[in-house]
């Protein structure tokens, strides 16, 4: 149903891409600059508010093949609190070094207030290291994921002793709706995920600078029971080629004292679910065949199938408990492929299906834009 | 201690001033040959020029103390300083006096603090008085005072660029308070090693609030050089150097009417610190101007970018208009006026773009995604918006984040939030395709305007009206320049034809006209309302004579009637006007029609609109034929009849209408002043009845004037006295 209600709306969307260019030209016009080719015409925020109806089956090994496997090993077992970023502008790849730097100056001069800092060579027990994590991106239009990590060492510590990592954190942008991506200028940078980890004023501080620096805005981002739906989904939809340990789904029931309800499913039984929703949806769409080509595929994995998975998980709890889920939201999911929380934080516990994930929380960031 | 010193000084003066004003005026009558003897004469003998010879000439070692000659010169001086401010060459000399101690310490204070500059300080005297600062037999409190000195009248000295030469000798002065005097260089100077070695200085000395402000001084100019956040709670600004010498200054320049700029505010802005309290979100918080740390300009190639965060005056702005660096944030620029001015010409699409996401951000986050729900109507909030508000006023243009953050809010808007910011927000968005308008504008406002409040209905109406304003300014400018089909000089189909112009608009007129039909009928017409939609009508009518627009959209009957029908005359009164403005505009579009052959036209069905409403309301008001058949009022005669009104087809005359029924009194009365009996029937006479329309006309019903004499043509000899001839027969 939803799929359909987005087919509707696909034509508005293309004529508010119209409308904002029309609006822009008048002021074109007066201004008499730039020429018709203007990047202002676009309007990203409208168009990729439509929801995603159908996603490709993850599939594995896409990045452990091409990332260095030191890198990726620091960004999973972690968990990561989401957030959003705009565009950045005038971010460089190149510039890394002298970005490490000036967050390390600026950090410095917040932890001192008052105290100013010269740029070079300021003396700390912090170190800060930007890195670019390189093979994560799937398509051309992705820019190359940054790896944000500050080191440091205690006040004890002796010479020799090793940094202790105390924050880390990554912009990234895994298959960015390419319409949104292109329309911006050049002199943008869309890295629209933050993932982050480590103590609070260090994040804030990395986002303010972020702010400061590349002219963003950064907020906060949570994932919305739609998303874990879909996550779940996804994961269970592993399980053939790696175990994904047990299902665990987190309900949050709207009642005073608020009810937290934990369901755990097999793994096995998860599959078989899953499976006979998929094989049953298959068969539908052969009956009356042509409808759509994409949601028959082996490959793509359609909203229908999600929400029937879920219902029928509900469906199971409501049969042995008497209690209807459906009146609270879904506030978590887990499975040995990893866990993610209503309030935006994320733990990818394996490298193999991150893309998937990783895709799919890109998609949530943009949505999140304001233009 | 300088003010029981100084306190005598001024107010002999203001006695002497007079006097010397008049001896100016009376000599300026005379010739010029005349004035210049007379000028040199007065000069000879005048205490001032006499004084300043004394203090050229003085020797060293001349005791101060019971000397008169002194005091009296002394005297002079100052009343010259304190009046008119010293010319330049009598800085020069007060200065090398004062500042080389020949009559020792006591009176150099004295000297310092009346130097008062009327035009500009000579820069060689601070040159040489900086070279008498390094002999060092200045005690060190009257070191601080000429320092402060400069300081004050740093925008003063005329030149800066053998200042900038001895900045090595002034950096030598870095001790306490002293260290001031550095600021007013470096603006113009600086070099790596100065940083350090303040640094160095800040870490032996601690955070002493003047280093602090002058490396924040550093850190807008050289950002790449040294960072620094402030401290909340530091005052802004250095301290007032002297807020005498400041005062004095300003009162002499305000007498000789001249006004040098301050070009330098040595103050270091900080954020508007307006809510102590920190809020749990700062999405709405303006960020500073600051200069962009990583410009990618290539020094060597590019022309040398000026931050906007240096200029402070318009004129500066004016000066570097072409070479602007744009700050590191573009949200900041909301925050400065001065910066507002500049975003009017930047033509940097991805500076637009950026200031987009900084306020799409802002808003979206506060209202939007906000959990905790939008906190009622904060300060901060209705600052923010204002602020906001008056950009886009200044700009006279509405950011396109508000445009798409409105489309989403408007669908969860319950109608008081903020309402007269929301409404301004939403009567600057640019013109909306007519495919879209429903969904995006009309379909949210709908529902909104049937729930709400008589007093929403009118601020939407009037918002409504605005925003009509608005496009249709817009249409008058752009059109007039690219030609009258805004598409022709488009090489993509994605521009806004004129056809599609006029699309969306007759889209926004018929839905007002909707809107006000239904509001009109919920409200029981009330007359605030009224006045509101026939505001919206008085731009709709006028769309072709005044903004050049080919078309003409009639009312609504559902708004026409209870026009017609009100109860107070304002509105019946309006309603002709408008009325007579259509007339004016449906009548020269057809003589252009006719005279350029050209495309546009204006359909048949509107003059056929227009006629009927022009026969209904002749009808109605002056021919008293209410009720005829084939007008828009139709009832069954039975119904009238049993009604027992007395001639029904009479009572909406300009006699019998409710509106005027007063107004026909007040005249019956004044007319046959003797008799008791109210007898309506005898205003109906040719000559009363023109006496009651001169009377309406005299009461300031312009509308109805206007209305009857471009539509009425009164045969004046005519029997019956009533007036048929429609002249409007546009067909």
């Amino acid at each position: 149903m939803e799929r359909h209600s987005s087919v509707a709306e696909t034509p508005v969307n293309s004529v508010m891409v119209q409308r904002r260019s029309g609006s822009k030209s008048f002021r074109q016009s007066y201004r008499s600059c730039v020429g018709a080719a203007s990047h202002l015409g676009y309007t990203p925020g409208l168009t990729t508010r439509r929801l995603t109806t159908s996603r490709r089956a993850p599939r594995s090994r896409t990045v452990t093949e091409s990332v260095n496997p030191e890198q990726l090993s620091l960004l999973v077992k972690k968990e990561w609190q989401l957030s959003y970023v705009t565009p950045l502008h005038h971010f460089r790849h190149t510039q890394l070094r002298s970005y490490s730097r000036q967050l390390l100056a600026f950090i410095v001069a917040e932890k001192q207030q008052g105290l100013a800092v010269a740029l070079e060579g300021a003396e700390s027990s912090l170190k800060v290291v930007f890195s670019v994590v390189e093979g994560m991106a799937t398509t051309d239009d992705d820019a190359d994921t940054v790896l944000i990590q500050i080191h440091s060492k205690s006040v004890f510590a002796s010479q020799d002793d090793p940094r202790r990592l105390v924050w880390s954190g990554w912009l990234t942008c895994i298959n960015g709706s390419p319409d949104y991506v292109r329309s911006l200028p050049k002199d943008f940078v869309c890295l629209p995920l933050l993932c982050s980890s480590g103590a609070q004023w260090l994040t804030s501080l990395v986002k303010s600078w972020l702010e400061r620096a590349f002219d963003c805005c950064i907020g906060s981002l949570d994932i919305n029971s739609v998303n874990l739906q879909w996550l779940a989904a996804l994961w269970t939809n592993c399980h053939p080629e790696s175990n994904i340990g047990q299902l665990k789904l987190m309900w949050t029931l709207p009642v005073d004292p608020p009810l937290e309800i934990a369901f755990t499913v097999h793994p096995q039984d998860a599959w078989e679910l899953w499976s006979s929703m998929r094989g049953q949806l298959q068969e539908e769409e052969q009956e009356n065949e042509g409808v759509g080509e994409g949601a028959g595929d082996k490959d793509s994995v359609d909203i229908d199938e999600v929400t029937r998975f879920i219902d029928g998980l509900k469906n199971h709890f409501y049969r042995h408990f008497r209690l209807d889920l459906s009146a609270g939201t879904l506030s978590q999911v887990s499975t040995a492929l990893g866990t993610a929380k209503h309030s935006g934080r994320i733990k990818i516990s394996s490298s193999s299906y991150m893309n998937a994930t990783l895709m799919l929380l890109t998609e949530c960031a943009l949505l999140k834009m304001p233009v | 201690m300088a003010t029981s010193q100084n306190s005598s000084g001024p107010p002999d003066l203001d006695s002497s001033s007079p006097s010397d004003q008049s001896a100016c005026s009376r000599s300026s009558n005379r010739s010029l040959r005349v004035a210049e003897i007379e000028r040199r004469k007065n000069e000879a003998e005048d205490p001032f020029v006499l004084a300043l010879k004394y203090f050229s000439d003085v020797e060293a070692g001349t005791p101060v103390t019971g000397n008169d000659d002194v005091e009296r010169n002394l005297v002079a001086v100052e009343r010259v300083a304190y009046s008119k401010g010293l010319p330049p060459e009598a800085i020069s000399i007060m200065l090398e006096f004062a500042m080389s101690l020949r009559m020792g310490t006591s009176p150099c204070v004295r000297v310092l603090k009346c130097l008062i500059p009327a035009t500009v300080v000579p820069q060689e005297a601070v040159v040489r008085a900086v070279v008498w600062l390094c002999v060092g037999k200045i005690p060190l409190s009257t070191q601080v005072l000429f320092i402060k000195w400069v300081l004050t009248m740093f925008d003063m000295i005329d030149a800066k660029d053998q200042l900038h030469s001895i900045y090595g000798f002034l950096f030598s002065f870095v001790t306490e308070e002293n260290l001031v005097c550095v600021v007013m260089i470096l603006l113009h100077c600086l070099r790596l090693f100065r940083v350090r070695k303040l640094l160095d200085l800040q870490s032996k000395m601690g955070r002493q609030p003047f280093l602090m402000h002058l490396l924040s001084l550093y850190k807008v100019f050289c950002p790449e050089l040294v960072t620094l956040s402030l401290p909340s709670r530091m005052k802004a600004g250095f301290r007032n150097h002297n807020s005498q010498w400041k005062s004095a200054l300003i009162a002499v320049q305000k007498k000789n009417s001249f006004q040098v700029t301050s070009s330098v505010s040595l103050t270091v802005r900080l954020k508007d610190k307006t809510n102590p309290r920190k809020r749990k979100h700062n999405h709405l918080e303006v960020p500073a101007l600051s200069s962009a740390v990583n410009t990618q300009t290539n020094p060597s190639s590019s022309r040398k970018l000026v931050p906007l965060v240096q200029l402070h005056s318009f004129s500066l702005l004016l000066e570097n208009l072409h070479h602007i660096e744009l700050p590191a944030q573009m949200g900041s620029l909301l925050g400065s006026s001065l910066a507002l001015q500049y975003l009017d010409c930047v033509q940097d699409e991805s500076a637009f773009l950026r200031l987009n996401f900084w306020l799409g951000h802002a808003l979206h986050e506060e209202f939007l995604f906000c959990s905790s729900g939008v906190s009622q109507n904060s300060e901060e909030v209705l600052q923010f918006l204002d602020r906001l508000l008056s950009s886009q006023h200044f700009l006279q243009e509405g950011f396109s984040s508000t445009e798409a953050f409105l489309y989403k809010f408007l669908n969860i808007w319950d109608g008081s939030l903020l309402r007269p910011q929301i409404l301004g927000m939403l009567s600057n968005i640019p013109v909306v395709p007519s495919s879209c308008i429903r969904q995006l504008l009309f379909e949210p406002l709908m529902q909104l305007f049937f729930t709400s409040t008589l007093f929403f209905k009118c601020g939407l109406i009037e918002c409504l009206n605005s925003m009509l304003l608005k496009w249709l300014t817009w249409h008058s400018v752009y059109a007039l320049e690219d030609g009258l089909d805004i598409s022709l000089n488009s090489h993509t189909s994605i521009n806004m034809t004129l056809s599609g112009f006029k699309d969306s608009l007759m889209e926004l007129v018929h839905f007002v006209g909707r809107l006000a039909s239904v509001g009109l009928q919920i409200e029981g017409c009330h007359s605030l309302l009224l006045s509101f939609i026939l505001d919206f009508y008085e731009t709709v009518c006028d769309m072709f004579l005044k903004y050049g627009l080919p078309l003409v959209v009639m009312p609504p009957a559902g708004v026409f009637y209870p026009a017609l029908f009100a109860t107070d005359p304002v509105s019946v009164d309006r309603l002709a006007h408008i009325m007579y403005r259509y007339k004016v505009n449906l009548m020269s579009a057809k003589t252009q029609e006719k005279q350029t052959e050209q495309a546009f036209h204006i359909s048949r069905q509107t003059y056929r609109e227009f006629n009927h409403y022009l026969v209904v309301m002749v009808n109605c008001l002056w021919n008293s034929k209410m009720f005829q058949p084939g007008m828009g009022v139709e009832m069954e005669e039975e119904l009238l009849v049993s009604s027992k009104v007395p001639q029904y087809w009479s009572s909406f005359d300009f006699i019998h209408h409710p509106a005027f029924l007063s107004y026909a009194v007040d005249f019956h009365h004044k007319c046959w002043p003797g008799s008791r009996n109210v007898d309506f029937n005898s205003i109906k006479h040719p000559k009363p009845w023109g006496w009651y329309l001169e009377y309406l006309y005299a009461q300031g019903f312009e509308g109805l004037k206007q209305f009857v004499q471009s539509n009425i043509s009164r045969r004046s000899t005519a029997g019956d006295g009533q007036g048929d001839g429609l002249s409007a027969d546009q067909r």
